[in-house]
């Protein structure tokens, strides 16, 4: 019974982790049209940056080499963890945003995550290098001190509460007129232009509140886990944000949450009705990641706005070509 | 000095490897006009191609390295044909194709994985004696990816210059609505583009395999932001850019490793990549129309 309860917690949390992360790529892509590739590094400088700031200074002897130490108490470091992320963005979106095509946007932001990645992990006195950070404290359990079961549901509580929180501010942006200019963005950069909108401000402050988002999935995701290494930022991690969105539904913060269910429900149960393949060990694993690049593909093909679509905005006094010209996903 | 000429005859090593992977993914490029993110995929396919004919079939190397480039190219052209042109023929917006091909490549790199494992594999050739070569120290393997290199761009020259087939790409490549009223079959031309465009990244994967010693899964995706670098530094959807950009990348990463830290060389192609954006962000050579 326990371990169902623990089971079944574990999921929840990270169905509400998922759910920020891709929030956050919805502001980026959805909102404003960004292709950031490299998604999951925002949510990894998060997480290393909660995690080194929630860890007590380093211990001689353990051979965990990281900075900072700082010990801080429960929301501080989460709240780091978004901002850290959030100035990675602005420094990246000053960089590649409004140079160009959104594919070369997109190789700037994969390579940014490459770069990063080869840094974390040769720097190793940053963030202990390929081995990553573990041994992470649990957010409030030096005052609750509660054991592992309930301890992941308590931390529903916790992760809960900073998902509510973000999804009011996702859902206020998304109706407030900078929410709306975005999307006008996404849909015609010279149109926004046209009507005196600073467009790469605007795309600036998508990509800078997206990375916050990301920041703080992957410092909720580090206080659950307790430990992050390397091997969690690869390009696999980034698609399978961009498949909740997608399948999903962009554009509208429901949808996000309609993929991560299905995905996560996806990652977590799929490959338990496979025969079992003896002497593979590497196939089961591999097998999910093919099922969710192909349900992408699929979905993408047959219902290209994903399963919940962004509703049209209505403007009933003026139905002209503009609102019949209903193709939306413009590069 | 010495180090230096030695690191310059590595940085031809890995310049061809670079040529052969970047000139394929610019032609692909050129004619269908949008990035294909699993092409690093692609190499990673070419070395466990070839490496299983060699391993499994006892056939020569010089027919395994044709085997897997050749499989690969028909790879390409699968690629093309089931997934990629289901989107294009209905008129798909650009980012669709670039998500759709990031998506390819975690099928394909999830086929290697679980089919080949991921414990790393070498071919044997990497163990041989170096020869010294003027200032140069390089094995025979090493000479053959770079006479392999010369000779795949003078290929590429004369298909562009002198056949209808690379006349038709560049026609495509500069304008494709004008090149399907002259009569161009830009379906065939579209086919022959992603088959040789997988040819040359099998054969760059390859040439990356033995010239980096081992090879495991994800060892191409990995090496597909230094062609990007390359692609970009040449200017996107040139050929004979990408033949430059691959030069001066290959030189950089390599000449750089004698005197910083070799694990930070893809770093300082990231430099490079990205003072060009800010300076020059059509390219070294720029193509009309596609920046």
């Amino acid at each position: 019974m326990a371990a169902i309860v623990f089971y079944l917690a574990t999921v929840v949390n990270y169905f509400f982790i998922y759910n920020i992360l891709a929030w956050g790529l919805n502001i980026q892509f959805g909102y404003a049209g960004i292709l950031d590739f490299t998604y999951i590094t925002f949510m990894a400088v998060g997480a290393y940056v909660a995690g080194v700031t929630s860890l007590g200074p380093q211990q001689p002897g353990t051979g965990v080499v990281y900075i900072l130490g700082w010990h801080l108490p429960f929301p501080i470091p989460i709240l780091l963890g978004g901002l850290a992320a959030a100035v990675l963005g602005l420094i990246v979106g000053l960089l590649a945003i409004n140079r160009l095509r959104s594919d070369y946007l997109a190789i700037v932001t994969l390579s940014v995550g490459i770069i990063l990645y080869s840094l974390v992990g040769n720097l190793t006195g940053l963030f202990d290098g390929f081995d990553g950070l573990v041994g992470v404290p649990e957010p409030l359990n030096g005052q609750v001190h509660l054991g592992v079961n309930t301890y992941s549901i308590f931390y529903m509580a916790v992760s809960g509460a900073v998902m509510l929180l973000l999804w009011f501010f996702a859902q206020r942006l998304r109706a407030s007129p900078l929410g709306r200019t975005m999307r006008a963005i996404r849909e015609d950069v010279d149109v926004a232009e046209a009507f005196g909108k600073n467009t790469f401000r605007i795309r600036l402050s998508a990509m800078v509140i997206g990375c916050f988002y990301a920041g703080v999935g992957g410092a909720l995701l580090i206080g659950f886990v307790g430990a992050f290494s390397p091997d969690g930022w690869s390009t696999q991690e980034t698609f399978i944000i961009w498949a909740i969105l997608l399948i999903g539904g962009r554009g509208n913060n429901w949808g996000s949450v309609v993929g991560s269910f299905l995905v996560i429900a996806l990652l977590s149960e799929a490959t338990r009705y496979l025969p079992t393949i003896p002497n593979n060990a590497f196939l089961e694993p591999a097998l999910r990641n093919i099922v969710i690049g192909a349900g992408l593909i699929v979905v993408l093909r047959f219902r290209p706005q994903g399963i919940l679509p962004e509703r049209k905005a209505h403007f009933p006094e003026i139905r002209t070509a503009a609102a019949q010209a209903g193709d939306p996903g413009r590069d | 000095m010495t180090i230096f000429w030695l690191s310059v005859g590595f940085g031809l090593v890995t310049a061809s490897v670079l040529a052969l992977a970047s000139v394929g993914l610019s032609l692909q490029f050129g004619v269908t006009n949008y990035v294909n993110f699993a092409y690093g995929a692609f190499l990673t396919l070419g070395a466990y191609f070839a490496w299983t004919v060699l391993t499994g079939g006892h056939l020569p190397l010089g027919l395994a390295i044709v085997i897997g480039a050749l499989g690969v190219g028909v790879v390409g052209v699968l690629c093309d044909r089931i997934v990629f042109r289901s989107f294009t023929r209905s008129g798909f917006p650009l980012f669709y194709l670039l998500i759709v091909s990031f998506g390819v490549s975690l099928i394909l790199g999830n086929v290697v994985q679980g089919v080949w494992g991921p414990s790393p594999q070498f071919f044997a050739v990497v163990s041989q004696f170096p020869l010294h070569i003027g200032p140069f120290l390089l094995t025979p393997a090493q000479l053959v990816i770079i006479g392999v290199a010369i000779v795949s761009m003078v290929g590429v020259h004369l298909l562009l210059t002198r056949t209808r087939l690379g006349k038709a790409m560049r026609a495509m490549s500069d304008n494709p609505a004008l090149a399907q009223v002259s009569g161009i079959d830009i379906n065939r031309v579209t086919t022959w583009a992603w088959f040789i465009s997988g040819s040359l990244a099998g054969l760059a994967g390859i040439a990356l395999a033995i010239s980096t010693a081992s090879f495991e899964p994800g060892f191409g995706e990995n090496f597909l932001f230094t062609i990007f670098a390359a692609v970009i530094v040449g200017g996107i959807g040139q050929p004979y850019g990408a033949m430059l950009g691959a030069f001066l990348i290959g030189m950089v990463t390599e000449v750089s490793a004698a005197f910083i830290d070799p694990s930070y060389s893809t770093d300082l192609a990231f430099v490079v990549l990205i003072v060009m954006l800010l300076l020059r962000p059509q390219g070294l050579i720029p193509a009309r129309g596609k920046a």
